[in-house]
């Protein structure tokens, strides 16, 4: 038994090795993918594969995924005691890790005196894995790119020569691929190193009693969160666009003592198109807002997942069999986000807060250049989050996703595109109490005088992002060309010069009855531009003299009264 | 004729102003601290420096220049005290400051907060015009669109404009036009220019700076000018120039023209003291650590000389949170700032375990040792129960520490851990020392960084007394504590050269470069720098001028910034600028991309006076030296073992050839050094103290 106060700073010195591990992945990447989107995540585990800390870095689709891969798939396969040092294994198989091709697990164990004390883990989006690119595209998993079962990487120090070559044969850019894979490397040997530098400082043998106090604690802390709920089974779904047609995802939480259970029994079935998600990929995103809505200041461990349970029935969209398509699978994965919170809306308001767009809207463009060269790019924006009990949603920004997007003058600049505009889009934001956050219009222009190809991968078109409690829902998202064309939102056509296609993005869901918003904060939306005039008076009955740009306060009365009375 | 000509440095702080003069010739340095002044701080400005120059028989006319560091812009930034301001973009992206990168900064937070944009979404206006990104003009700026635009911002009194075109890093023609238009017609209005102000490529960070630059330009330009008035008023006629948060100085106009330079002065003054110290005892690879009461800051030197970066945040929504500020895109030098100081408190965590800070007492009530009415158990409590600070000689005596009431505000939280008071404050200041090494040891880890080699020099008045602890937790084992620690900034400022950059962005691949065209940049560049640096009053013949490019292989989103040497570029050397950025590129990625184009982007022209040669200062010597200790008292170095006694020094009064073994404890006014079990402490040359770890020596 490590006493509370020598178990902190062991504790918060552990924290900084794992992220020195992450810090020496970005450093030696070499991929804008991993140094700037931060596409990766870095942990450590103690002997029985236990992710006791991750780095502050990453995307929950990649750390929960990447715990319960080392965890469940990769110990039992290889215990630690069946190694040696300087062995490192790797794996990109969707369905133990991350829940595509593109996602390289690679984990390392650590030896101290002899003995397996630790294992370093990272799992990094590489830029390319072969097969069709990324999309929805493919029919099945074989048209993805090439699998990596889980193998050696390393035997003893020296690589595997021969993997590196299948894997150089199989990738459109060989070198930043591999330069990935020998900087994650890099991350787990510098976590090692630091890691055995922590255990001669504090004269610890390994890390078992700090994983088992720490993992405990998390534990204990989590549980009690989940028994300050009060029992019962809480539902919500929601209906997506989907590929071709609309999706259900379908959510039953249970609250049971300690014990928190999330079923998506009665989700839509699998699809034949490669927008399908892995038990683990839901697994990750469900902790993931579970964690952020009851827990947000409790370490990510393997103590937190405990006395939490996930299930969806196999061979539904959010638990896909063997071997279906699975590449865009964050485009149904970031939703499960969302019936979840609405869910946990019933118990704990004043934590969640409404729906949003929730899917990044990726723009894909690709054609030949002014000079003949073939040019390819993809973007991605986000759309208005959804507002809480006591404040607006966020506009334009990522939720669940951890991204961030790029400047218009960065896309101009590596691509021959034209962004016409790109504005917060007004009214797009769910009326409520507290408004949704709004979604942004871009329009977009190909400069070369030729043909190209725009790959659309947009979600909530047809499906709006849900208000909260009264709250209104957002504004579904649009494509629309100037010439008065309707592009598909999630399949490919022609762009062609002096066309513009305008993105409209979707806005987040409101909160609360949008007669209780302060009169005020209408006015003041109205005289921002965030909210029209006649928005101002039909969705949230505040009446707003032109002229002087003040409330007519008889009128917003004598309107409001209407609104709750529901007239 | 005066026979000496004296340096003159002013730091103004949150709490006090600080004043410094030095003589290059008898190396004498004096100093002058008094309280900062509201709502005028210039007011102790000129108050300090009459006093300091009656005090000490300085002729006004005796003073060669004055240099000046002050936190009035970044306190106007956090306060957001500044102008009415409006913006104008090129039509279509006046959200592009609301926008953002669209990202969270906490992952885990469903509550977050982004900072709001300095100009609300209503006085944001945009006019027709469009520049591609390789500048080509695509539609015309319409002219005649800004002149409803003029009545608006009339109407509304506004103070300061920003104008930020989209590509205008390439091609600055409709911001300056739209400037000159704008500025006939509101002459009163401060106006700045994106291509200006932060000249480079990525909208969100450019506008964000050249907004902030707007935000602040009126308070700054009224500030200077009294400043620079006063001291004209008596009698020094001196050059005042302006400390930089690159670590360089610049004229008041140019720091008119550009304040939000200006953010991190401060601290860019105690790097470069840093610095000062570190090569003043043959050190160049120097970690400065500076621990205050909430916050410690510390920078890296690297191949012996401070980094700047173009990437930096400021007034943040959470202090310590990466991402919640709003991003400046201005050169600054590369710190890492944490939530810990003497003041921050301890606290139990969600797992029921202590933690440390960021939370801060502060100065008020301050650590409930103060007796200033704190009740909150914080670090300099728990440095005070282990011993380690003199409760009737902390800040020489003016503030005495209650030891009964620092025991009393730790009493609760030992209880719930079931620890005693004594063993939990020894906790804490492993906590605290543990949190700051981390946060070192991760930005040393980005850059690729060995810290062992380094050493640090400690400063702050919490820094001496963890400086061993940090310093074990990094494998450090070379500390200074320099003198004059009170007055770091503004001493930093005196080292500081009178220097500025240029940046202007050219973007092409290495072998599309149009040199004619480039060698016209670079030139303007160098011209208009110079004009600068002369005058602030370097002769021309001392002006030395350094290029560096911003290059990457073409698809890459960053940078890599590397240096190339100053004169007409020919076609023989873009074969050499191919093989700097490699060598640049393989040491911080370790593998090159073969095959791949590289393209230039950034064009960076620094030009810089000579750095003032500060001679090792000639500091009082002790009066009464004594090698002896003044006292001993019960110090805790360990969780376990038992207290020990411990000999306590007065560093004023240690002779040139002190050493001891420790555990010792050194104390002066403005700090107490700690030396722990295991180090060495000695004086060494400019009134330093060395300590050194194990038996090196």
């Amino acid at each position: 038994m490590i006493d509370p106060v020598t178990l902190e700073v062991i504790w918060s010195r552990l924290i900084s090795v794992v992220d020195e591990q992450a810090a020496a992945l970005i450093h030696s990447s070499f991929t804008t993918v991993v140094r700037e989107a931060g596409d990766l995540s870095a942990g450590v585990f103690d002997r029985q594969g236990n992710m006791i800390a991750q780095s502050v870095t990453g995307t929950p689709g990649h750390i929960n995924t990447m715990a319960n891969c080392v965890r469940k798939y990769i110990v039992p396969r290889h215990p630690i005691d069946s190694l040696q040092p300087g062995d490192t294994l790797i794996t990109n198989d969707p369905w133990e890790a991350s829940g595509h091709l593109f996602d390289l697990t690679i984990v390392s164990p650590v030896f101290y005196r002899g003995r397996g004390v630790a294992w370093f883990a990272s799992t990094c989006h590489a830029v390319d894995i072969g097969g069709a690119t990324m999309g929805g595209d493919a029919r099945s998993l074989y048209e993805e790119g090439l699998a990596i079962p889980l193998m050696k990487l390393f035997k003893a120090g020296a690589v595997n020569q021969e993997l590196i070559e299948i894997i150089r044969a199989n990738v459109r850019v060989p070198d930043q691929v591999i330069g990935d894979i020998y900087a994650q490397q890099v991350g787990n040997q510098v976590g090692a190193r630091k890691l055995i530098e922590m255990l001669d400082e504090y004269a610890l043998p390994d890390i078992e009693a700090l994983s088992a106090q720490i993992l405990d604690r998390t534990e204990r802390a989590v549980r009690a969160a989940i028994s300050a709920l009060p029992d019962g089974a809480y539902q919500d779904e929601i209906a997506i666009d989907g590929f071709d047609q609309p999706l259900k995802i379908a959510c039953a939480l249970t609250i049971a003592g300690d014990e928190l259970r999330v079923d998506y029994e009665g989700s839509s079935p699998q699809v034949d198109r490669g927008i399908n998600v892995v038990l683990n990929y839901t697994h990750a995103y469900t902790t993931y807002t579970l964690m952020a809505a009851l827990a947000p200041g409790i370490p990510n461990n393997e103590g937190a997942f405990r006395p939490i349970h996930v299930r969806a029935p196999l061979g539904s969209i959010l638990n896909c069999r063997r071997p279906a398509p699975v590449s865009a699978r964050h485009l149904i994965g970031h939703f499960v986000s969302q019936p979840l919170l609405t869910a946990l809306a019933r118990v704990i308001p004043e934590q969640v807060i409404a729906n949003g767009s929730a899917g990044l809207w990726n723009t894909m463009m690709d054609g030949l250049d002014a000079a003949g060269e073939e040019f390819a790019y993809v973007f991605f924006s986000a759309g208005g989050m959804g507002a809480a009990h006591d404040r607006d949603g966020l506009s334009a920004t990522a939720f669940p996703s951890g991204i961030t997007g790029v400047p218009v003058e960065a896309i101009e600049t590596a691509a021959p595109l034209l962004m016409r505009r790109r504005e917060l889009r007004p009214d797009s934001g769910g009326a409520g109490r507290f408004r949704g956050g709004l979604g942004q219009v871009m329009e977009l222009e190909i400069i070369t005088g030729i043909n190209a190809n725009h790959s659309c991968m947009y979600d909530r078109t047809g499906n709006a992002a849900a208000g909260l409690l009264g709250g209104k829902p957002g504004a579904t998202g649009e494509v629309a060309l100037s010439d008065g064309g309707r592009p598909h939102p999630k399949s490919h056509y022609v762009l062609k010069p002096g066309q513009a296609v305008t993105l409209k993005l979707p806005g987040g869901g409101g909160f609360a009855p949008p007669y209780l918003r302060e009169p005020q904060r209408v006015l003041h939306d109205a005289r921002q531009g965030y909210v029209s005039l006649a928005a101002a008076e039909r969705d949230y009955g505040v009446v707003i003299d032109v002229e002087t740009m003040t409330i007519d306060i008889e009128a917003t009365n004598a309107r409001r009264k209407e609104m709750e009375a529901g007239t | 004729m005066p026979t000496s000509e004296y340096l003159l440095a002013v730091d103004i702080g949150g709490t006090f102003t600080d004043i410094v003069a030095f003589d290059p010739q008898s190396r004498e340095i004096w100093v002058e601290k008094l309280l900062t002044s509201y709502p005028d701080p210039s007011a102790a400005v000129l108050d300090g420096v009459r006093r300091l120059l009656e005090a000490q028989g300085i002729s006004p006319d005796a003073i060669r220049y004055v240099t000046h560091g002050t936190t009035l812009i970044t306190n106007t930034l956090i306060e957001r005290t500044g102008a009415k301001t409006a913006l104008l973009t090129t039509a279509g992206f006046r959200d592009a400051l609301e926008i953002g990168n669209e990202g969270r900064y906490d992952m885990y937070d469903l509550a977050l907060v982004k900072p709001a944009p300095l100009v609300e979404r209503r006085l944001r206006f945009d006019v027709p015009e469009r520049i591609l990104a390789d500048g080509r003009i695509l539609q015309e700026l319409a002219s005649d669109a800004l002149a409803g635009i003029c009545a608006q911002l009339q109407a509304e009194d506004i103070e300061a404009l920003a104008i930020c075109f989209l590509h205008a890093y390439t091609n600055p023609a409709h911001e300056l036009a739209a400037h000159q238009l704008l500025k006939a017609r509101l002459p009163d209005v401060f106006i700045s220019v994106s291509h200006q102000v932060a000249p480079g490529m990525r909208e969100y960070p450019r506008t964000s700076t050249t907004v902030a630059n707007a935000y602040v330009q009126p308070i700054t330009g009224r500030y200077l000018a009294r400043v620079h008035e006063g001291l004209r008023c008596n009698g020094v006629e001196a050059p005042l120039n302006i400390m930089l948060s690159s670590g360089g100085t610049t004229t008041v106009d140019a720091a008119r023209a550009f304040p939000v330079r200006l953010v991190e002065s401060g601290p860019a003054g105690g790097a470069l003291a840093g610095l000062y110290w570190g090569k003043q005892l043959g050190d160049s690879d120097v970690l400065a650590f500076d621990m205050g009461g909430t916050t410690a800051k510390a920078v890296l030197t690297r191949d012996g000389d401070l980094t700047v970066s173009n990437h930096s945040e400021v007034a943040h929504v959470h202090r310590f949170k990466r991402g919640s500020g709003l991003p400046l895109m201005v050169p600054m030098i590369e710190m890492i700032e944490i939530g810990a100081g003497g003041g921050s408190i301890a606290h139990l965590n969600r797992l029921g375990l202590p933690g440390v800070g960021p939370q801060s007492a502060g100065s008020h009530p301050g650590p409930a040792a103060y007796a200033r009415g704190g009740v909150e158990p914080t670090v300099t409590d728990a440095d005070l129960l282990l011993g380690y600070l003199n409760p009737e000689y902390f800040a020489g005596g003016d503030l005495p520490l209650d030891l009964d009431l620092a025991r009393c505000a730790y009493a609760d939280l030992a209880a719930t851990l079931d620890l005693s008071v004594e063993r939990l404050a020894w906790g804490v200041h492993q906590l605290v020392n543990e949190n700051m090494a981390a946060a070192a040891r991760v930005h040393a880890a980005e850059r690729g960084l060995e810290l062992r080699r380094y050493t640090m020099v400690a400063t702050g008045g919490a820094g001496p007394v963890h400086a061993c602890g940090v310093a074990g937790g990094l494998g450090i084992r070379r500390i200074i504590i320099p003198p004059l620690a009170g007055v770091g900034s503004a001493f930093g400022f005196l080292t500081a050269p009178i220097a500025f950059d240029f940046t202007r962005s050219y973007v092409a691949k290495l072998n599309e470069l149009d040199l004619s065209e480039l060698n016209k940049i670079l030139r303007a560049l160098e011209k208009e720098g110079r004009g600068i640096v002369e005058g602030a009053g370097v002769p021309a013949d001392d002006i030395s001028a350094q290029l560096s490019i911003d290059m990457r292989y073409v698809g890459q989103g960053y940078e890599v910034r590397v240096p190339f040497p100053m004169g007409k570029l020919a076609e023989r050397h873009i074969a050499s600028m191919q093989s700097a950025f490699e060598a640049e590129y393989r040491r911080f990625y370790g593998q090159l991309a073969d095959g791949v184009p590289i393209e230039a982007v950034n064009w960076r022209v620094l030009i810089a006076g000579p750095a003032p040669q500060i001679e090792t200062l000639s500091l009082e010597s002790a009066t009464s030296a004594s090698d002896s200790p003044l006292a001993c008292r019960p110090v805790r170095f360990d969780a376990d073992s038992p207290v020990r006694q411990t000999p306590v020094f007065r560093r004023d009064q240690l002779s040139e050839a002190w050493s001891a073994a420790g555990p010792v404890i050194i104390e002066e006014a403005a700090s107490t050094t700690v030396v722990l079990p295991g180090w060495t402490a000695q004086t060494a040359a400019g009134g330093c103290l060395l300590l050194l770890r194990g038996d090196q020596r």
